[in-house]
């Protein structure tokens, strides 16, 4: 992969920071009149959710870094392993992450990393 | 001397011990978690190239986990300024009923636009999370400052753990950086559903998760915006012919 140019960098940065800023300010202006249980807003919600799913898919099945060193058997297996124990151990981020990070780390262990 | 006169100005005092007690409550689970991911947000930027002061200056500026993540990986496919910035907007969406929701928590009567963009700037998953959990039990004084306190903590923690993130990345063996690359994906899934409203959100993780590697292969540079249109927007009819034959019902 070759290195990203520092200002292309920083200006991609900046242009995100407003890209994102935007929705808190216009949170911020219309909180005293925005409908929270409205239909529009509702499907906005929905849209957002599915993008970040749909990056988590992305960044598990096909990483681009270093992640994709470990085989997609264990990438799979140790997120699945954080579900089971995120569901079994009500609803416990801590609980989930921590499951699948003890079984990824030790995948790779095993695997001779 | 007099000092009496400086010394009757209550605001200053009155709101500097809550804003420690938040700085102090950063430091909860949900916090490490957070700095955790954020770890392992730093070592994926040194794996995509980033000088550590970029990562850094992403995480105190962009402050939204998600975002980033979405910015850095249009970044490393390709994508240039314009369509990096417009996959960030989509996910950012999110973040305005989250600050509709908690401002009316943490504002009083005499709550400034001002004091109301600063709170909703530091809104984030996990300062809104807990920020909502830990406030009403407050004065409706103290809470702005508890919550500017706990968002500061939470950014300062974060931009810290970002840039150890990116120094470890180099330096850790082979399996404990690969573990902090995997960390954030997991946190997301997990976080997500956490916050997730009701069928039709829960729908939506799910058709993301499936639609996003169908989506690539079609269209690998706006594959993101259209798992968003798509998964979301079936997600919504679903969830509204559900919630329609429930109330026939």
């Amino acid at each position: 992969m070759t290195t990203p140019d520092v200002g292309f960098l920083l200006l991609a940065v900046v242009a995100a920071f407003f890209a994102n800023e935007l929705w808190r300010v216009l949170g911020a202006v219309l909180s005293a009149r925005l409908n929270e249980d409205g239909a529009v807003f509702a499907w906005v919600r929905m849209v957002a959710t599915a993008l970040v799913a749909g990056l988590v898919a992305k960044l598990v099945l096909s990483p681009s870094g270093g992640f994709a060193l470990a085989p997609l058997w264990l990438r799979l297996g140790s997120a699945a392993a954080g579900i089971a124990a995120y569901a079994v151990g009500r609803r416990s981020l801590a609980l989930g992450v921590a499951t699948a990070e003890i079984a990824l780390i030790a995948g790779m262990v095993a695997l001779g990393a | 001397m007099d000092l009496t006169p400086s010394q009757e100005a209550p605001t200053p005092v009155g709101a500097s011990r809550p804003f420690w007690q938040g700085a102090r409550a950063a430091l909860s689970t949900p916090g490490l978690v957070l700095f955790g991911s954020f770890t392992g947000f730093g070592a994926m930027t040194h794996d995509f190239g980033w000088p550590i002061w970029i990562a850094a200056l992403s995480t105190i500026l962009i402050w939204a986990a998600p975002a980033q993540l979405v910015l850095a990986g249009a970044l490393a496919s390709g994508a240039g300024i314009a369509a990096s910035s417009l996959a960030v907007t989509i996910s950012a969406v999110r973040l305005l009923p989250m600050v509709v929701s908690i401002l009316p928590v943490l504002r009083s009567d005499r709550t400034s636009l001002g004091a109301r963009l600063l709170a909703a700037h530091y809104v984030a998953v996990t300062a809104w999370f807990e920020g909502l959990r830990r406030t009403p039990a407050l004065e409706r004084e103290s809470r702005m400052p508890f919550f500017l306190g706990l968002a500061n903590g939470l950014v300062l923690g974060s931009t810290i753990a970002t840039a150890a993130g990116h120094a470890a990345a180099g330096l850790l063996p082979a399996a404990l950086s690969i573990g902090l690359l995997g960390l954030t994906p997991i946190y997301f899934l997990l976080s997500l559903e956490r916050g997730a409203w009701g069928l039709g959100e829960r729908l939506a993780i799910g058709l993301g998760l499936v639609l996003a590697p169908l989506i690539a292969t079609v269209t690998p540079r706006f594959d993101l915006l259209w798992t968003g249109i798509i998964g979301g927007t079936i997600a919504f009819l679903i969830d509204k012919a559900a919630r329609r034959r429930r109330s026939a019902q």
